[in-house]
């Protein structure tokens, strides 16, 4: 029972057991006993400042900060004694003297931690007959509405800003009660993360600007699913009302986002509402027209009957797909259309799903937690996984964690060593000549992150793969304990689709040869599932191209006819991260008009040419998706895969890692759909025309 | 008690011999009034011991919170990984206090000797001075004492060969009050905004730069020097135990020749008022209250002014405290209400505006004074204005917000039939306003 590292106290009389080093309002919690409070945050830090979470301590002259104050043996905590009830009574009257009573106009009413506290801890009526004090707004960008006069000057957000998204932009100026929070100068914030921000501040002082008056939180449904903006399959709510999305929040999920998500997942849903396909889409001339799915499903019968042999027939899939997408679009090729040219690594990886070590993110996101040394491959992070990045920062910040990036310069938001930008860096390393190879060496847990987008899609990438094979072996990268050899996807579908093989299993044409086919004329159906990397021009010279996705999007322009297939808001899917630990997206609103979920498209069109793929319902099709890659069986669960050989020996090239992302706002069609993310982008591009500028200045 | 009382120093027990600023201030003038004599014999003292001494001294800290200096010094750790810092507090910006600045003006050697004395004790090889922001010739004098004492060997490696490293950088504050707590002294010489830490972590643990630190007044840190060289008897024979030593007394208000004064502890504030400072204007009669010890001590009344002792447990006893030691005399034909309104305004601006309570409060209450006395609210009101003092007064990080109440809690206890008397004429003017418009 005495544990050493276990500390007994009483709260309220109630017997509380607890670690050594927590602090009292977390031991409160822990035993359901709520200590109101503002400023503090758990993933913050603690400057104890709103003084909200006093409680009465025995034996302590006054009352005492339950957020910083630490829990003792046989500490006698009172949380609703006479000293404790008064003092929060005291502080929430302080609080609310220059806080407006605007909520019936205030966005945040309803799910308000000031209304809520106010209600629970202090008085029906106010003292202060004075006037009240009015604050100008800030203007922190296309993302963040300001009502400054609201503010309680808790600090989060400039905690959160300085602390965890790592652009120390936010700031108090002035003192007292002029005290201001707002950005040393005025501009849009610098950070990937800034939305978390309205969620982190307790009143409303900032609000997202997208969902501005838009709708009331009591007014909403929602529904838990996962994000697919990114790789790394942040935990989402999605708020919805009238089969539309309103607002999208993150969930809590330790092992993933800790509870951050990034803007791109916050704010793209305005894309999911613009240039939809609504309705199957047939070519007459020059223009689309809107047909019924019965004649779309006619024309696309008669040009896979018209196609004279299977190999003349080809499939491409995009990034953005689930499980069950994949699968049945793979199946529909395969076995329906009877042809193997079929790729979903259309940025022309040729990397296959054997071997699933070296596609994923081994050690798990929890693992950069124990990681003492990252090496960063052709990798950044910052734009390609900001919550990722996030929680490197907070190692580099608490632990001392080093950084080292082999790869396309790039600022982090924390200090990283730079090795020159060619991929030979990684022989020197291999060879021990390089420093890096002397941290790798020294470090406990040395974890090597490579960038799928910039290395994977080399012409050398087998040879690099071997490389890095050879450093991770060398240098105990995997051990006995420890799983430090990780890929970052930044691709939601693309470990799925190895998983399920959306590749040339037999003697099929990949990437590279379907489109040297197109070239040659040789290709007479072409079904584009999707959007991807490959540009619209390139797809010409098909007989008839099919295009199914949920977007109306440049392809359109080279289709015959166009089948319109759902967003992730629309559909219940398996997902499957980069970690590759795979997790169930829900159906928050249904596909808008005629358009459809994307399994049933292919099963229906495969009843219309040939035989019926053998699913009729979800679950049979998931049984499938189970049998042909058994990973998809356990949701939510993360299982590191055997560690095996991976790669080719050979040369490396002496070429610099691109970069891997050049529109961080516009990386897939939902985003290029959205408005919001139109305006961050533009924001994003004036401010690197002007640093460039300044560069060729200076 | 058999303690000798004193009221008036000799120019030998002095400390600050020249706190008028009659003669040179300057390095010469130092070593001829007995400066930087038997420095070398104390640094090769063992700091232990001299903190031994300090401890024995019963000295306690000059800038406020009356602390035991030797036993803050025993705080700090032995120097292992992390240096240690000493670092003086010469943001003396507290209403009516004024006497680090003469300190720096006539006296800076008596600062720069105690700092070295300080270094040697504490394992610190640099110390910081935050001076004020508005001691522009405080400052510069200070700078070139120190400039002075590198040159005689007094500061810089190996002072007088006792391998004791000394050095002294000044930094000047930006003008804000807040800077002179000691944590906020510590984040503004970070170069970050002055606010008050949470503790623990206790400077001494872990303070500038994380590093063990111990914070200083100025009076304090030069008052060492004396007492390691004359003694602790010396020492002993000022003021009530517990309370020993001499002390600078800035004295201002209604008396009829305000000065700094060094004087004896535990000297009665009449005797204080009516030798060193050409007594009350008026007379002693005269007398309305006395701030006793800088603008946020509660006020004494007159008779109360009478009897007290000027030390730290003597005025703790009557619910106030001898804080800087700024006696701020008011005399019957001061206003009052209106003196407090200021001081109270003081406060409002100077809140630094991190912890709720205050930032909010301090507004709040100085509206309230700013009003009431003139008369504008009701009786209840003041009920009220005491009410609010309480739920700002221990509810947030540093002392600032006890410091910005007290006036005002000892003003309504002393003098609310005042407040009261205004709000009666007030209320009958615009009663008599109302009958001749109806009429």
């Amino acid at each position: 029972m005495s544990d050493d590292n276990q500390i007994t106290l009483t709260i309220n009389d109630q017997k509380v057991v607890v670690d050594k080093g927590t602090s009292i309002i977390e031991a409160a919690k822990q035993s359901g006993i709520e200590v109101p409070h503002f400023c503090y945050h758990k993933r913050l830090s603690t400057p104890a400042n709103c003084r909200m979470c006093l409680v009465e301590i025995k034996g302590a002259p006054k009352a005492m900060p339950s957020c910083y104050t630490m829990v003792g043996q046989d500490m006698e905590v009172y949380t609703n004694s006479e000293l404790a009830q008064n003092s929060q009574k005291g502080v929430m009257e302080l609080m609310l003297i220059n806080h407006p009573l605007d909520c019936p106009i205030c966005d945040q009413a309803g799910e308000c931690d000031l209304q809520d506290m106010a209600v629970s801890y202090g008085s029906d009526r106010t003292h202060f007959k004075e006037e009240k004090r009015a604050v100008p707004d800030k203007n922190l960008g296309p993302l963040i509405r300001t009502v400054m006069t609201r503010c309680i000057h808790c600090t989060r957000c400039i905690r959160f800003a300085t602390e965890v998204a790592g652009v120390p932009e936010m700031c108090a100026t002035g003192r007292g009660e002029n005290m201001q929070v707002g950005t040393y100068v005025e501009k849009a914030l610098e950070s990937e993360l800034s939305g978390n921000m309205i969620d982190l501040c307790p009143v409303g002082a900032l609000c997202s600007k997208p969902y501005a008056f838009t709708a009331r939180p009591w007014e909403l449904e929602h529904t838990d699913s996962v994000d697919v903006m990114d790789g790394i399959g942040s935990n989402i709510r999605i708020f919805h009302r009238g089969g539309k999305v309103m607002r999208i929040d993150p969930v809590e999920c330790e092992d993933i986002n800790e509870e951050w998500i990034s803007d791109t997942a916050r704010f793209s849903y305005d894309g999911l509402n613009r240039s939809r396909l609504t309705t199957p889409l047939r070519r007459k001339g020059k223009s689309l027209e809107a047909c019924g799915w019965p004649q779309a499903f006619d024309a696309i019968k008669k040009a896979a009957g018209k196609a004279s042999k299977p190999d003349a027939i080809a499939g491409l899939a995009g990034d953005m797909f689930s499980a069950e997408d994949l699968y049945s679009f793979n199946a529909f090729m395969k076995t329906t259309l009877k042809t193997d040219n079929v790729d979903a690594r259309t940025d022309g990886s040729t990397m296959t799903g054997k071997h699933r070590c070296k596609y994923v993110f081994n050690s798990g996101i929890k693992g950069i937690d124990k990681a003492d040394f990252i090496l960063i491959v052709g990798a950044n992070p910052r734009l390609e996984a900001p919550v990722l990045n996030a929680r490197i920062r907070k190692n580099v910040l608490s632990k001392r964690l080093q950084v080292a990036v082999v790869g396309a310069p790039c600022d982090l938001t924390y200090p990283t060593m730079h090795s020159e930008n060619t991929a030979i860096i990684l022989d020197q390393i291999a060879s021990g000549e390089h420093p890096f190879a002397k941290q790798l060496e020294d470090a406990k847990n040395p974890m090597i992150i490579v960038g799928a987008a910039a290395t994977l899609a080399r012409k050398d990438a087998p040879q690099i793969m071997y490389r890095l094979y050879t450093i991770a072996d060398q240098y105990r990268v995997v051990n006995k304990d420890w799983h430090g050899f990780n890929v970052l996807q930044q691709k939601p579908g693309r470990i799925a689709a190895l998983d399920l093989a959306v590749y040339p299993e037999e003697k099929g044409k990949d990437t590279a040869g379907i489109l040297k086919a197109l070239a040659d004329k040789k290709i007479e159906l072409l079904v584009l599932y999707g959007e991807s990397d490959i540009p619209p021009e390139s797809l010409k010279g098909a007989k008839t191209t099919i295009f199914i996705g949920s977007h109306l999007s440049p392809y359109a322009e080279v289709a015959d006819i166009i089948l319109p297939a759902a967003a992730y808001t629309e559909k219940t899917a398996l997902w499957m991260n980069t970690e590759g630990r795979a997790q169930e997206s829900k159906k928050a609103v249904a596909p808008p008009m005629q358009a459809k979920e994307d399994w049933k498209i292919f099963r229906a069109l495969s009843a219309e040419i040939a035989d019926p793929l053998p699913f009729d319902t979800q679950s049979q099709l998931r049984a499938l998706i189970v049998k042909r890659a058994p990973v998809f069986e356990n949701l939510n669960t993360f299982v590191p895969p055997k560690w095996e050989s991976f790669g080719l020996a050979g040369h490396i090239l002496d070429n610099a890692f691109e970069q891997p992302v050049r529109s961080f706002y516009k990386t897939n069609e939902i985003m290029r759909a959205s408005q919001v993310m139109t305006e961050c982008q533009d924001l994003a591009d004036a401010r690197a025309d002007v640093n460039a500028k300044q560069r060729k200045v200076g | 008690m058999s303690v000798k009382q004193l009221h008036t120093l000799s120019v030998e027990d002095k400390i600050f011999k020249n706190l008028d600023g009659s003669d040179d201030w300057h390095i010469k003038g130092y070593e001829k009034r007995g400066g930087y004599k038997g420095l070398d014999k104390i640094l090769k003292t063992a700091p232990k011991d001299i903190i031994e001494q300090l401890k024995a001294s019963a000295l306690r800290g000059r800038g406020g919170a009356g602390f035991p200096t030797g036993m803050k010094w025993s705080f700090m750790p032995p120097v292992e990984e992390k240096p240690n810092y000493l670092v003086v507090n010469a943001d003396e910006s507290e209403p009516g206090t004024c006497k680090d600045r003469d300190i720096l003006l006539y006296d800076p050697h008596t600062l720069v000797e105690g700092i070295i004395i300080g270094c040697h004790s504490l394992g610190a090889k640099t110390c910081y001075v935050y001076v004020r922001g508005e001691y522009i010739d405080e400052a510069d004098h200070l700078q070139k004492a120190i400039d002075e004492a590198y040159e005689a060997g007094f500061l810089g490696k190996n002072i007088l060969k006792t391998k004791v490293d000394v050095d002294i950088h000044v930094h000047t504050g930006a003008g804000a009050y807040i800077c002179g707590e000691e944590t906020a002294l510590l984040e503004s010489l970070e170069g970050k905004k002055g606010q008050p830490r949470m503790k623990p972590p206790f400077p001494a643990g872990a303070g500038l730069y994380g590093c063990p630190t111990t914070i200083n007044n100025v009076e304090t840190v030069a008052q060492v020097p004396p007492i390691l060289k004359k003694g602790v008897k010396w020492w002993t024979q000022f003021g009530r135990p517990n309370n020993h030593g001499t002390k600078i007394f800035s004295i201002s208000g209604a008396v009829n020749k305000p000065c700094n004064v060094e004087a004896p502890m535990s000297i009665p504030l009449k005797t204080l008022i009516e030798e060193h400072a050409g007594g009350v204007i008026g007379g002693w009669d005269n007398l309305l209250a006395v701030i006793p010890g800088g603008s946020s001590t509660p006020m004494l009344s007159a008779i109360q002014a009478d009897t007290i002792l000027m030390d730290f447990d003597a005025l703790r006893e009557v619910g106030t405290g001898l804080g800087t030691a700024a006696v701020i005399v008011m005399n019957k034909e001061t206003d009052i209400l209106a003196v407090m309104t200021r001081i109270s305004r003081f406060y409002k601006h100077e809140s630094c505006g991190q912890c709720t309570p205050c930032r909010e409060g301090v507004g709040w209450v100085w509206r309230m004074m700013e009003r009431l006395s003139h008369g504008d609210g009701e009786i209840e009101e003041l009920d009220q204005l005491f009410k609010v003092t309480k739920k700002v007064e221990g509810h947030t990080i540093c002392a600032f917000a006890d410091g910005a109440m007290w006036p005002v809690q000892g003003v309504l206890k002393h003098f609310r039939p005042l407040f009261e008397a205004e709000i009666n004429k007030a209320k009958k003017k615009s009663k008599q306003n109302n009958t001749a418009k109806s009429a």
